[in-house]
């Protein structure tokens, strides 16, 4: 059944693309409640987080519980920029790509030395001392009260000011974030990042420089996280400490895992599911956090691997292309 | 006569107090198959692994043509042209058998993150290359009935193939098998014989360790024996056969 699925939207994966985009722009105006809209703007963000994050711990096998903390530092560069210096809204979210880029490398750095647990230690250690900086640097981050008044996001002059607009703009950085990663999946650094997740021994011996596709993956994912943290302080007008703590990581871990690791349509799915879900169970009162915790085990106990843990689209296509072909030069033949 | 394609002289490697390969000097010729034995436990694979870059040799060096190759790393070797594989198989598990082989095609394709980015000419020119050289490699070994399954779902025979044909995706001119037969039946080491043979009809040189004394006795052109990390006889294999020094490695003393 799940096959069959698959099969069919890696034959048909164009029409499938179309269909996704149209619903996708067509969402906002099916609801005319704007909370919603508003709803499926947060998924869009932390769609972009989980995407990020699946480079690191999906397609480079790195498991990392300091993604908030790319998010954070993205999100504090975008705010302290234009409330203190007035930059426009395009400038401050290339400056938050370029400020958590850096931060990227400096957390890239220990994958040099460390592996495996020891790394993800690493990993958290990271996400407190950011919080714990901008929880403590009074005079340039206001502490644990924050920043507040951002202004909301303008390009040349339009002004992003409703649900509806926001939303089309988390859209586009959601599209472009996909693409890219997926791009660059598909070349032949995406091979190198999977060689290195899958052997590095091998991966050495085959004439790829180990290190050297870790730190890019990190500074890839820390990019594209900071760019959802620049983008979320202007959405938000607001950012604080609070919003880019560990409980964040996790919760974009767990996206990643329950959408399947190295899959990023996966990766999207379950940014959706984690954050429509207690939207979606809020009539049940006190019982939501209990069901949702329960619908994730059944999830993981049912799936281990995530949704599309175990799909990769690019492989059935080509596997039933070269078939069909051979299939084809058979009858030829016949 | 010519330069050797690979020389060593006087590797040694230790490991705190135990000397796993001593002051080995030893040369590869070009076209040659060469073979290294010697029992479990003797340093070939650690010699293989000075030779190939995942250690530096304590003591000693390594040439590559005339360029000195000691402490060179991994990546660096493979580039320079020699290409291993390993004792125990080495495939990456989330690639098709395709993606494999075009990981071997890493080093001699040019492609850098804007090219993947924004899919430019030369990305396209550098997948296709790629592309090229895995299928040419995975045509040679005999796997290219359907490139895009997943390599470790090959049967075990092939999946060394597999990771042969990698290595010939590098375009090296040594390759070096790391006991390609091990876990072999009959059948299968014959056809192995057979398809080392063939391929060094193509020009590579290729270096060896092998426990299958018939693979080895067969195929190989000159033949280092090591024990406890020394090198204790090199010659033809008809020599080595003979020599009591070897007999007593494999056998023990007469009593």
């Amino acid at each position: 059944m799940l096959k069959k699925i698959t099969t069919a939207w890696a034959l048909h994966r164009r029409t499938v693309v179309a269909a996704a985009l149209v619903l996708l722009v067509a969402f906002p105006f099916l609801f005319s409640n704007q909370y919603i809209v508003t709803v499926a703007t947060l998924g869009g963000v932390y769609a972009i987080l989980a995407m990020s994050l699946n480079l690191i711990s999906g397609f480079m096998g790195i498991t990392s519980l300091g993604h908030a903390a790319f998010w954070g530092v993205g999100a504090y560069t975008a705010a302290l920029l234009s409330t203190k210096l007035g930059w426009p809204f395009l400038l401050t979210l290339i400056a938050s790509c370029v400020v958590a880029l850096i931060f990227g490398i400096l957390l890239g750095l220990p994958t040099l030395r460390l592996s495996g647990r020891y790394l993800t230690i690493v990993t958290l250690a990271f996400c407190e001392i950011i919080r714990t900086i901008e929880t403590n640097w009074k005079s340039l981050t206001g502490g644990a009260t924050g920043i507040t008044g951002i202004p909301k996001p303008e390009l040349f002059g339009y002004v992003f000011n409703t649900p509806r607009k926001i939303y089309f703009m988390v859209l586009v950085l959601c599209i472009l974030t996909y693409v890219m990663i997926s791009r660059l999946m598909d070349s032949k650094l995406g091979r190198g990042i999977t060689a290195v997740r899958d052997d590095y021994i091998a991966a050495q011996a085959m004439g790829i420089k180990d290190s050297r596709y870790k730190i890019m993956a990190f500074v890839i994912s820390a990019a594209f996280a900071g760019m959802a943290g620049g983008f979320y302080a202007h959405y938000m007008s607001f950012i604080s400490p609070l919003s880019f703590s560990f409980d964040q990581s996790t919760l974009i871990l767990s996206m990643i895992i329950i959408g399947g690791l190295g899959n990023l349509t996966g990766s999207v799915i379950g940014a959706v599911l984690l954050i429509a879900l207690p939207e979606v169970l809020r009539p049940l009162m006190a019982w939501r956090q209990v069901i949702y915790g329960a619908l994730l085990v059944v999830v993981i106990l049912c799936k281990p691997s995530g949704l599309l843990g175990k799909v990769n689209l690019k492989h059935i296509r080509q596997r039933e292309i070269f078939r069909r072909g051979k299939e084809k030069e058979g009858e030829v033949k016949a | 006569m010519s330069t050797p394609v690979l020389r060593t002289e006087k590797v040694t490697q230790r490991f705190g107090g135990l000397v796993a390969v001593n002051s080995v000097d030893m040369h590869v010729d070009q076209g040659e198959i060469i073979g290294i034995i010697g029992p479990n436990g003797a340093g070939k694979t650690t010699l293989f692994n000075c030779i190939t870059g995942q250690y530096t040799p304590t003591e000693g060096k390594i040439y590559f043509h005339d360029k000195d190759i000691t402490g060179m790393t991994p990546f660096q070797i493979t580039e320079l042209g020699m290409c291993r594989t390993f004792q125990n198989i080495k495939l990456f598990p989330h690639m098709t058998i395709m993606e494999n082989a075009m990981v071997g095609a890493h080093t001699r394709i040019k492609e850098n993150l804007w090219d993947a980015f924004f899919h430019t000419k030369a990305y396209k020119k550098a997948e296709k290359q790629a592309e090229e050289r895995a299928k040419k490699a995975l045509e040679l070994t005999g796997l290219s009935d359907n490139p895009y399954y997943y390599g470790t779902d090959l049967p075990y025979g092939k999946q060394r193939r597999l990771e042969i044909a990698r290595a010939i995706a590098s375009d090296p001119e040594v390759l070096m098998f790391d006991e390609p037969a091990a876990g072999m039946n009959e059948g299968e080491t014959a056809d192995l014989t057979e398809f080392i043979r063939e391929i060094r009809g193509l020009g590579y040189t290729i270096l060896l360790i092998e426990h299958d004394m018939r693979l080895v006795m067969n195929l190989c052109d000159r033949i280092y024996v090591l024990d406890h990390g020394t090198l204790i006889a090199s010659g033809k294999p008809d020599e080595i056969k003979q020599n009591p020094l070897v007999i007593e490695a494999y056998l023990g003393k007469k009593a």
